[in-house]
């Protein structure tokens, strides 16, 4: 019997030693969001790259470069395999399902999300391993991203409006108007500057930024040039802010001059170097290799409107982006014998960085705040540092504010084209988007203004069209 | 936990002190023989009724076992022969028993639990037992290749012709969409795994995401599982456990069924047996598309092809199917196993396999060698061990198939090279290069000479176990059992593809490279209880253990291009992308199950219950609960009717999630660094396994003292809490997220009948007939219908789709157009989608007939599949160009851009699986071979997959592009053409 005993006991013993086990399993595929437990500097290096990645990819993506070009009358695509470049642009409306509307949009909110990631990550950052100026210079940086990347959104919706990601991964949140959204955007500008300030100017991130960020005359790695590139943008957002069309704020104009006037290290209206103007940072494209990530705009279904070569004045060195093509492009009633010289198909320009925000952009931006400001001799003095750049003979003073705007529009038009919906934005707010202004392309050309809400987000909102935005 | 242990616990020390002893005072010895041969019959169990007393024959056949007074019954089994029971009078000492052979495997020991088994008479499930016998009538590659046609409800598909598996066996139809879709495969109780490592083939193919660089594999990558190393000839049995009703022990891992394979074993005080089979053979080409014929280039142009750049006339018009795929390889299979044991009750079984199996193209083939020695060891009266290990060595080497993007599948260059073309080797040994440019100027019989796909595996089974009988008395037994064993393998696959062949010119950095090591490692663990009581009025089984599993995986690949000719070294290519795979599965279980046999042992009942956790469901910690109810019951019958048998068993099992509890980071590179977002799936903490509940019921039938068997099994069976994609909003930046939701319904019929018209001393004819179908349906889903992730080539093909209320198996394709232009094409807004049809059979049925006429025999196995519609893409390569038939090939053109699914076919077929003449040689004559230490030899002429009678037009009706998928695995692209394979077997024993 006690042998029995000894064995039953045995296996009593054996059976609490198995079942002690433990039945966790971490995955080790991959590591997941919730092993960022503590940050290592490795760690925010590749979070800081993982997001940047994501945002340079959706920036790329055809809605943001080339749609919104179609959207501003620069460009054309037209494929046989895909008429929806025509149907859903000069032709028609853009569908929520497909193509256009589901466009730019996720791939901007997956990059929000690892921002956001990021910022609840650096709150915990080690003190061991982070000086707090790094940590304040770092999210900083991070804000400064994730409100360009709203920027970029609220760009291609306009008045149909966005959400606001929370921190909550299963949150919907409301759609806000765009007034609010441009609101918010500054908002997080300043309390990103507000953390450039705590580092102090002499703080250097604590990761390596890509080259696209460091060498194209400014390296964004510290935080007086992170400033710079912050009150940029919120010189940017503040001068839409000041013209919405349907929320004006003129009271805004004077400080998005200020703002910009500190993003172009204090230079006086025309005393902008013109060395300078392609300071800023870009997206710099790798097409080959494990990134195989080429400019999207390497295409040759890509042309341009033939309006962009006909209203070219002459002399204008700028005139140099624009090149006949090898063969009309032409297809849904549409042709066109030029294009874009970085939208021909080749290795270079695959590999041909994309501007993020460059100092001629603010340079232009502030003319355009003067201008809304009555200031309309330091607008020509901006406008004429651009034009006497290229090649053309300076203007003489505006005789009213819409020969200043017809002047600012035309600068912008070839010193920014194929940059970004820069001219979509404007045509916008000026109220130039419309048959009174421009020809229809189309019989049924609808002056499209703005992107949907993609059909993934009205369904999740349980909506089939665009709901009211939330002022 | 803790509240179940000290219950089981204090149930253990129950039954063990509860025991009353019975008197066992006299003996009772005697000799069991095959009836009229008279045949002694060695390993034959001899046990008392209504009491725990047994033991086995020796190899004279003879036993002796104590026995208590007055007047007993000796019931004597065997497996291959029907019980006897013998009645012993009180003073009766010697007893004789004759047992006739059961020749349609009524009897069989079914598996009940990890521990436990039945009697086939009393078991409630509909349990297909396969004996080592008839599995490896016919050889074949593989083990699952060898079930084919023999398991009612089991669909066996091959993803490929070419040697060396790739085989996948749905049990009861589709149970899952998005979790995994094999069958569980355990050997001796430890569980064996079958999963399939990526060979790298889309790195040439570009299957997948052409001109991807980094994209080594994909879905069609035509895949070897990893249960094609079993070794067919070592196995006793396969039982297949169909569905969760008799899967449910397995928990988690039960819903696909279960495919428990039992190893040979030597005997105790058996003569040693040295059993040698030597096995040669060879495979032909079995089928091939009927093309156009050119002899020149002139002929080609007044076709209207497009002669720009052809090469000079050979004036010959090519078979290149033929000429390429006409190898005829010398297969063969060497096969050795010695079986014994001694009087202290040592059992030993050593086997050995050398297999080579060559493809239909040069240089394609499949090696395997295997070593297994099975052990078993008594420790006195009552501990006994066994332990096994088996050494697996496979060598594949199967070319590439199926689908591809770059001209390298010799189907897709055929498919564009005129025939009058020359290809052959030049003299100097070099290849004339095809001008074909769409095809990338491929010319397959360099390929074939150059190109080398090998993966090389080596693996280890190894477990034990040991029992011990704490109680051993007349009407009572305890036993323990403890149980282990780790299967492990390493898998290293290459593609080298060199940068001097004709396709390789095409990529930017010519010269391929793929080299992936795979390491998995499956550790089962598991101890048991099992206590017996036997009452005059019932038999009482219970049973009580817990196991674990552990699952590692880590597979490391690398992808290089750029590649000089002849280095096999990785690290030397031009540009290098490496992926690395790893993850690790713990699941815990504890199980209690009774069984109850009462009413004369007419009724068995039977509750269970299996607990399990397992780290991959959100919650690790937490216990699913996987019951398990059945009862069966022989009824009292007329004369006529020797057995009748009602069953009922119910069920449940699971599956468990395979991923989707966590958000991953996914990894992105910018300007060549590598970073990481979280991924857009979103993690679900919540996540837990599909269960699947089923309820079988049927009947056993047994007439004509044994001579015939019908067997009727009706199930439903209901997959719940499917893992499913929903989407959720964008703005939260995640794309979608795993969910549990929706269910399956799958009904479904299998019948067995089994009829010996003939059964006499010199001719005796066995017919078995199977027959199964079922249809499972999609009766709940909350999310929109979707074609699930798996591979399609889009819905102008056919793809399938899942929508509530549809088959789960149901084909959508365009078929159909609302308006056509002006030039008689439909344009995209205007194509019909419509749901086509079953892609599974509307039902399989296989017939097995055995002949003898003294010493020969023949059989044949016949494979039925009734319906069921695929996809043949293979036509549409070659509809408009090289088809013979013209007129065919240019009208199914014209109605497919009118949008007509005319792609889509029946995919019903019957096939002569196996076929089988054997002769036994006479004694007089084995008794002079080797100076008469031979007892028994037997030649025999076998075939595999002779005949096949089909509608379908493409070259195979069962081959299936998108091997590892759970779903819309029926499209034929371009696949290795089937082949017939035949062999001559020499088997001896000494």
């Amino acid at each position: 019997m006690k042998r029995y005993s000894t064995i039953a006991l045995g296996l009593a013993v054996f059976a609490t030693g198995a079942c002690k086990d433990n039945p966790v399993a971490n995955p080790i595929e991959a590591p997941t969001i919730d092993a960022l437990g503590s940050l290592t500097r490795t760690s925010l290096q590749q979070l800081t790259i993982g997001a940047m990645a994501q945002s340079r990819s959706e920036t790329n993506n055809t809605p943001h470069v080339i749609g919104s070009g179609i959207f501003a009358r620069d460009a054309y695509r037209i494929e046989s395999s895909e008429p929806r470049w025509v149907t859903e642009t000069l032709g028609g409306q853009p569908d929520p399902g497909s193509f256009a509307g589901g466009r730019g949009f996720n791939g901007f909110y997956t990059a929000i999300r690892a921002y956001n990631t990021i910022l609840l990550a650096l709150n915990t950052a080690p003190t061991a391993l982070f000086t707090t100026a790094e940590v304040n210079a770092m999210r900083g940086f991070i804000r400064t991203q994730k409100a360009v990347d709203y920027m970029s959104l609220i760009a291609l919706r306009d008045t149909v409006g966005i959400p606001i990601q929370s921190n909550a991964p299963d949150e919907v949140t409301p759609v806000r108007c765009k007034a609010a959204v441009l609101s918010y955007i500054a908002a997080l500008l300043d309390s990103a500057n507000a953390d450039f300030t705590a580092a102090g100017a002499t703080t250097t991130l604590p990761v390596t930024l890509p080259s696209g960020f460091r060498t194209f005359g400014r390296n964004y790695s510290t935080v007086a040039n992170l400033i710079l590139y912050n009150r940029g943008w919120k010189g940017k957002v503040n001068y839409y802010r000041g013209i919405d069309r349907s929320n004006p704020t003129p009271s805004l104009f004077p400080t998005a001059i200020a703002e910009l006037t500190l993003a172009l290290g204090g230079a006086a209206p025309g005393a902008v170097p013109p060395a300078n103007f392609a300071n800023g940072p870009y997206w710099v494209f790798v097409p080959g290799g494990s990134e195989a990530t080429p400019n999207v705009i390497s295409e040759n279904t890509i042309g341009l409107n033939p309006l962009v070569g006909d209203s070219v004045q002459a002399g204008d060195t700028r005139a140099s982006k624009i090149v006949t093509r090898a063969a009309l492009l032409e297809g849904q009633g549409l042709s066109t014998n030029i294009t874009y010289v970085g939208a021909v198909a080749s290795a270079a320009n695959q590999a041909r960085p994309l501007p993020i925000l460059r100092d001629e952009e603010l340079v232009l931006l502030r003319a355009q705040a003067y201008i809304e400001a009555g200031q309309l001799a330091n607008a020509l003095a901006d406008v004429n540092s651009v034009r006497t750049n290229y090649g053309l003979l300076p203007l003489a003073l505006f005789a009213d504010k819409q020969t200043a705007i017809n002047a600012v529009l035309y600068e912008k038009r070839y010193s920014l084209l194929f940059e970004g919906p820069q001219r979509l934005m404007d045509l916008r707010e000026y109220g130039r988007l419309n048959a009174t202004f421009l020809r229809p392309e189309t019989t049924t050309d609808p002056f499209n203004a703005a992107l949907p809400l993609p059909r993934g987000e009205l369904d999740a909102r349980g909506v089939t069209t665009n709901p009211a935005c939330t002022p | 936990m803790t509240r179940i242990r000290p219950f089981v616990f204090s149930l253990l020390m129950l039954t063990l002190f509860s025991a009353s002893a019975f008197a066992q005072n006299r003996r009772v010895s005697g000799r069991v023989t095959v009836e009229g041969s008279g045949e002694p019959l060695a390993a034959a169990s001899v046990s008392v009724v209504g009491t725990t007393i047994g033991t086995y024959t020796d190899d004279q056949g003879r036993f002796s076992l104590s026995a208590p007074d007055g007047p007993i019954t000796l019931r004597v089994r065997r497996i291959g022969f029907a019980h006897k029971t013998a009645p012993v009078g009180s003073g009766d000492a010697e007893v004789a028993v004759g047992l006739s052979r059961d020749v349609l495997q009524l009897e069989t020991q079914v598996v009940t639990g990890t521990a436990t088994t039945v009697s086939s008479i009393n078991a409630a499930n509909a349990v297909t037992v396969v004996s080592s016998e008839r599995l490896n009538r016919v050889p074949s590659q593989t083990l699952d290749q060898a079930l084919a046609g023999k398991v009612p409800g089991a669909l066996i598909t091959q993803n490929t012709g070419a040697p060396g598996g790739g085989t996948q066996i749905q049990l009861r139809g589709v149970s899952t969409i998005n979790a995994g879709f094999q069958p569980l495969y355990v050997i001796d109780g430890v569980i064996v795994d079958n999963s399939s490592i990526q060979s790298g083939l889309n790195t040439i193919s570009q299957a997948s995401r052409a001109g991807n660089l980094a994209q080594f594999s994909s879905t069609q990558d035509q895949n070897v599982n990893r249960a094609s190393d079993i070794n067919p000839n070592d196995i006793e049995s396969v039982q297949i456990l169909k569905g969760p009703s008799a899967s449910s022990i397995y928990g988690s891992r039960g819903t696909n069924g279960v495919i428990i394979i039992t190893t040979k074993q030597g005997q105790a005080g058996g003569k040693p047996t040295l059993d040698l089979q030597q096995r040669f053979g060879t495979a032909r080409l079995a089928n091939t598309l009927e093309l156009r014929c050119f002899a020149s280039a002139a002929d080609t142009r007044a076709a209207g092809f497009d002669s720009t750049g052809y090469g000079a006339s050979t004036n010959k018009c090519h078979n290149f199917q033929k000429e390429f795929y006409g190898e005829k390889p010398l297969n063969y299979q060497t096969v050795a196993s010695l079986r014994g044991g001694n009087v202290s009750g040592t059992t030993y079984f050593m086997s050995g396999l050398v297999q080579h199996d060559g493809g239909l193209v040069n240089n394609d083939f499949y090696n395997k060698q295997s070593l297994r020695v099975n052990l078993g060891q008594p420790f006195g009266s009552r501990l006994k061990f066994n332990a096994s290990l088996e050494g697996i060595h496979t060598l594949t080497n199967r070319g590439v198939s199926g689908n591809d993007n770059t001209g390298i599948n010799p189907l897709n260059a055929i498919s564009a090279t005129p025939p009058h073309i020359n290809l052959a080797r030049n003299p100097d040994g070099t290849f004339p290069r095809n001008p074909i440019n769409v095809v990338r100027n491929s010319n397959f019989f360099q390929n074939a000479e150059l190109i080398k796909t090998p993966e090389d595996v080596f693996r280890f089974l190894g477990a034990s176990s040991a029992v011990y009988t704490a109680i051993n008395q007349e009407r009572q037994t305890l036993d323990f059992t403890l149980r282990g064993g780790i299967d492990s393998y390493n898998d290293h696959a290459e593609i080298i593809s060199p940068a001097t062949t004709y396709i390789e010119q095409f990529n930017a950095l010519p010269g391929t490279l793929f080299v992936s090591d795979g390491k998995v490692m499956n550790a089962t663990l598991g101890a048991s209880a099992t206590h017996r009581l036997i009452r005059d009025v019932f038999t009482a089984t219970t049973s009580a253990g817990f196991g674990q599993v552990r699952r590692n995986v880590d597979i490391v690949a690398n992808t290089g291009r750029g590649v000089f000719p002849g280095v096999t070294n990785v690290s030397s290519a031009t540009q290098i992308f490496t992926n690395q795979t790893q993850s690790i599965v713990k699941s815990s279980s504890f199980f209690i199950q009774e069984e109850f046999l009462t009413l004369g042992e007419r009724l068995l009942v039977t509750a269970a219950v299996n607990s399990e956790r397992t780290s991959n469901n959100g919650d690790a910690q937490k216990y699913y609960a996987y019951p398990k109810f059945s009862a069966s019951y022989r009824t009292p019958t007329p004369n006529f009717i020797d057995e009748l048998k009602m069953r009922l068993a119910y069920g449940r099992a699971g599956n468990q999630p395979t991923t989707g509890k966590f958000t991953f980071l996914t990894n992105l590179v910018l300007e060549g660094v590598t970073g990481f977002r979280a991924s857009t799936v979103k993690g679900f903490p919540g996540i837990k396994p599909e269960t699947a509940s089923e309820i079988e019921g049927g009947f056993d039938l047994t007439m004509l003292t044994g001579r015939a068997r019908l067997s009727a099994t009706q199930f439903r069976k209901q997959i719940d809490n499917l893992l499913l994609q929903a989407s959720v909003a964008p703005s939260t930046g995640f794309s979608s997220q795993t969910i549990n939701g929706g269910q399956i319904v799958t009904h479904g019929t299998e019948i067995e009948l089994g009829i010996t018209p003939i059964q006499g001393e010199r001719f005796s004819w066995i017919s078995q007939t199977t027959y199964a179908s079922n249809k499972g349906r999609v009766t709940r889903l909350p999310v929109p219908g979707f074609i699930p992730t798996s591979g399609s080539f889009g819905s102008r093909f056919g793809n399938a789709f899942i929508q509530q209320g549809q088959l789960v198996t149901v084909l959508q394709a365009v078929n159909g157009c609302t308006a056509l232009s002006s030039t008689g094409t439909c344009p995209a807004a205007n194509r019909i989608l419509r749901f086509m049809g079953n892609s599974a059979p509307d039902y399989t049925m296989g017939f097995s007939n055995d002949l003898s006429f003294g010493p020969v025999r023949f059989s044949s196995l016949i494979d039925w599949r009734k319906g069921g519609l695929g996809v043949n893409l293979t036509n549409n390569y070659f509809d408009g160009g090289l088809l013979a038939d013209t007129a065919v090939g240019n009208q199914r053109l014209r109605d497919f851009g009118a949008g007509k699914a005319v792609y889509v076919e029946n995919t019903g077929f019957v096939k002569l699986r196996e076929i089988t003449l054997g002769y036994d040689l006479p004694a007089n004559l084995t008794g002079k071979l080797f100076n008469g230490g031979v007892q028994r030899a037997r030649i025999e002429l076998s075939g595999r997959n002779l005949k096949t009678w089909t509608d379908y037009t493409g070259l195979d009706p069962e081959v299936s592009n998108f091997g590892n998928q759970p779903l819309g695995r029926f499209q034929d692209v371009t696949p290795y053409p089937p082949s017939r394979t035949y062999f001559l077997t020499i088997n001896t024993t000494f």
